[in-house]
């Protein structure tokens, strides 16, 4: 099993519980707009509270909070990359993509980082001046540069116009070898070229 | 970590920065400094004297004044006075009683007279304090809860049996120069100070001075405190050499042998 | 009354700066202590704080100089302490002097600091977390150089407050020239003086001219912050 979680929690009347495992190296994340997806993401990654959470990449147990493990999100290894990318805006890109390398042993260098998402160059380059694919090729690069177990991508296309949406496709598929992820979409069509497994969520619960 | 080394260069320079601005505005000293806490009236007077006493000795004098009651309380709260010159003796009778001066070092140092001034160019006709009553000008007098010179004042007008009258015209100053101060800005057309204030200024004269057999008895106790130095003794002792007297005297004070 | 400054009144001009630098750098890490509680954290009392650092705002400045007195002077709880323990007096120093300026300028310092901190975007400090980074670097890296604008506001109304500081200098710190009498005290030091008001003045255009230095600077290191981030 690449990938197996379970994750419960609560945010005043909207409860989620969603349980899921896959051999496959990139699983979508589908689901309408309320449904969970970002709460459900966030959980894995550490970054809000839930009620129980269960992960497990590659057949290791990662969080089990029922069992006590329960990693803060800085010693996770949990990628996470953001709608819209947030790259840091008072730091160029090179900073931005280099921002783990002190807090990993054997971090991926800046240079490589960028070339996998075809920014080579773009070391200093300001954030607000780059387009909006660019931005999110370089959060990407710089998620990957802390060589995360599990990249977790929310909303990765939302926002890009269909050529940029097909421009980005090729990255992520290469970057699948590397490491698995879970691809957020409220779109399902955007993930059916890039994932080879889907869960689908509405109202907090698994649909499929 | 470059990024979190260049944050923490940029606020050790900061810090680095504002030291330097604390640093320089250190004064330079090349032995440390006697604190004189005096009373107001001797602000021209002590002045000079220090200045005399540095140019000789090489000895740096800090000087601050204040009614002789604010000087009393700073010094009980721990101000850093080396050398106590009051007005009168209750105050310093109060630092006695709780050990903020040296008792053996107490001396009596001056003397002074009250005098009423007005404003240089003012018209007068007649005994100030009527003219003062009639017109409803304001007396500037110092707090006498806590200035000296307000409580002499008191004591003599009292003495005269018109203080009563008086006291509805009463404009109270914070020290006696303050008093000087209303007068001479003609807030207070009538003001009690002592001889050698009214010397100061030419912005005020002198319109009634009670004759001696009227005068309270004013008297400067001088005294080391309790942490003070062998400079500031010796400081002390220069402030009842013939030189320090007469340059007292210049400045319109009275002398005690 | 254009004559150049006097003796007297460079070093009041020296004591302020000194005392007004002193007072900042003490109540910065506190400032930033608090703005980050109350932008942060939630707690029961929370409006107690908020109250206790907004005092010396709306509190007659004698009174809160009364205050220090009470509790920092020889005779005081902890003013005592100070004395016996380490020999250390603040009434009456320009060390107390700095207190009473930095206790008058924390509530000013606090809000935009606090404000500043609940601007930052979430989501970049939990990204820097995912990406490795543990909660004093995330504070260090990123949310304190995107707060620095209200930072460098803050410290520098800050500053200009505890510049100006007089009711609770002159109680707690008395009149002292070359140790507490900074330039406010100074100036109405000068005007009990017959002969005082050209002083006054020229220590009062003094006053104008820091308050302005200190926008202009601000101005400046605010631009400089900003730099580059045409999204901020």
């Amino acid at each position: 099993m690449s990938l197996a979680f379970h994750v419960r929690a609560r945010r005043g009347d909207f409860d989620l519980d969603v349980a899921f495992a896959s051999p496959a190296r990139a699983i979508g994340l589908v689901g309408p707009s309320g449904a969970g997806k970002t709460t459900l993401l966030q959980g894995l990654a550490g970054l809000t509270p839930v009620k129980t959470a269960r992960l497990t990449i590659d057949d290791e147990l990662v969080v089990d909070t029922e069992a006590g493990l329960a990693p803060p999100p800085h010693r996770r290894s949990v990628g996470y990359v953001f709608q819209e990318g947030r790259l840091f805006p008072h730091l160029q890109v090179g900073t931005n993509v280099g921002f783990a390398r002190p807090y990993v042993a054997d971090p991926m260098s800046v240079g490589d980082a960028l070339r996998l998402v075809d920014l080579e160059g773009f070391e200093r380059r300001w954030p607000s001046t780059l387009s909006g694919g660019e931005m999110r090729r370089a959060a990407i690069a710089r998620a990957l540069v802390a060589r995360p177990r599990l990249l977790l991508l929310d909303e990765p296309f939302s926002g890009l116009d269909h050529a940029r949406r097909a421009a980005l496709i090729p990255h992520l598929l290469r970057l699948r070898e590397e490491v698995p992820m879970i691809v957020v979409s409220h779109d399902p069509r955007d993930v059916e070229a890039l994932c080879q497994d889907v869960v689908v969520i509405a109202a907090g619960r698994r649909v499929s | 970590m470059k990024a979190a080394a260049g944050l923490t260069r940029r606020g050790s320079l900061i810090v680095l920065f504002a030291l330097a601005v604390a640093a320089c505005s250190s004064r330079q000293e090349t032995a440390s400094p006697v604190t004189v806490f005096a009373a107001a009236s001797l602000t021209d007077a002590l002045g000079a004297i220090a200045q005399d006493y540095e140019r000789e000795t090489g000895r740096p004098i800090r000087l601050s004044f204040a009614a002789s009651g604010a000087v009393a309380r700073q010094v009980e709260a721990g101000a850093p006075a080396d050398v106590v010159i009051l007005a009168d003796h209750p105050w310093m009778d109060r630092l006695q009683t709780v050990g903020a001066i040296r008792a053996d070092s107490r001396r009596d140092l001056l003397g002074n007279r009250l005098v009423i001034v007005a404003a240089s160019d003012a018209t007068i006709d007649g005994d100030p304090l009527v003219w003062l009553q009639h017109t409803g000008g304001r007396l500037a007098v110092g707090d006498p809860d806590s200035v000296p010179a307000g409580a002499y004042a008191r004591e003599w007008l009292t003495g005269r049996g018109v203080w009563g009258d008086l006291r509805p015209l009463l404009v109270m100053g914070g020290d006696v120069r303050a008093v000087l101060a209303f007068v001479a800005r003609g807030e207070a057309q009538l003001g009690v100070v002592y001889a050698s204030d009214a010397r100061s200024t030419q912005a005020v004269r002198i319109v009634l001075e009670p004759p001696a057999d009227q005068q309270p008895k004013i008297v400067y106790p001088a005294a080391l405190t309790a942490a003070a130095s062998p400079e500031a003794a010796r400081f002390l002792d220069h402030l009842r050499s013939p030189a320090a007297a007469a340059r007292f005297r210049q400045f319109g004070f009275e002398t005690l042998d | 009354m254009f004559e150049p400054l006097s003796p007297f009144e460079i070093q009041a001009l020296a004591l302020s700066l000194r005392v007004a630098a002193a007072a900042l750098i003490g109540l910065l890490p506190v400032a930033l202590a608090l703005a980050w509680l109350l932008a942060r954290v939630r707690f029961p009392g929370r409006w107690l704080v908020e109250a206790f650092v907004n005092m010396p705002l709306v509190l007659p400045p004698v009174v809160t100089g009364l205050v220090l007195l009470s509790v920092f002077g020889v005779r005081g709880p902890i003013g005592g302490w100070l004395r016996e323990a380490f020999g250390v007096t603040l009434a009456f120093h320009w060390t107390g002097a700095a207190l009473a300026a930095g206790i008058m300028a924390l509530p000013l310092v606090v809000r935009p600091l606090r404000l500043s901190l609940e601007g930052v975007d979430r989501h970049l400090e939990q990204a820097a977390a995912s990406l490795g980074a543990p909660p004093l670097h995330v504070f260090l890296r990123i949310t304190l150089p995107l707060a620095a604008p209200g930072i460098v506001a803050g410290v520098l109304l800050g500053f200009a407050r505890a510049f100006g500081e007089f009711g609770a200098t002159i109680t707690f710190a008395g009149s002292i020239p070359g140790e507490t009498q900074t330039v406010p005290v100074a100036i109405y030091a000068a005007l009990q003086r017959a002969d005082g008001e050209p002083a006054a003045i020229r220590l009062a255009v003094v006053s104008v001219i820091v308050s302005i230095a200190a926008l202009f600077v601000s101005e400046w290191a605010n631009r400089r912050v900003t730099r580059g981030r045409s999204d901020l």
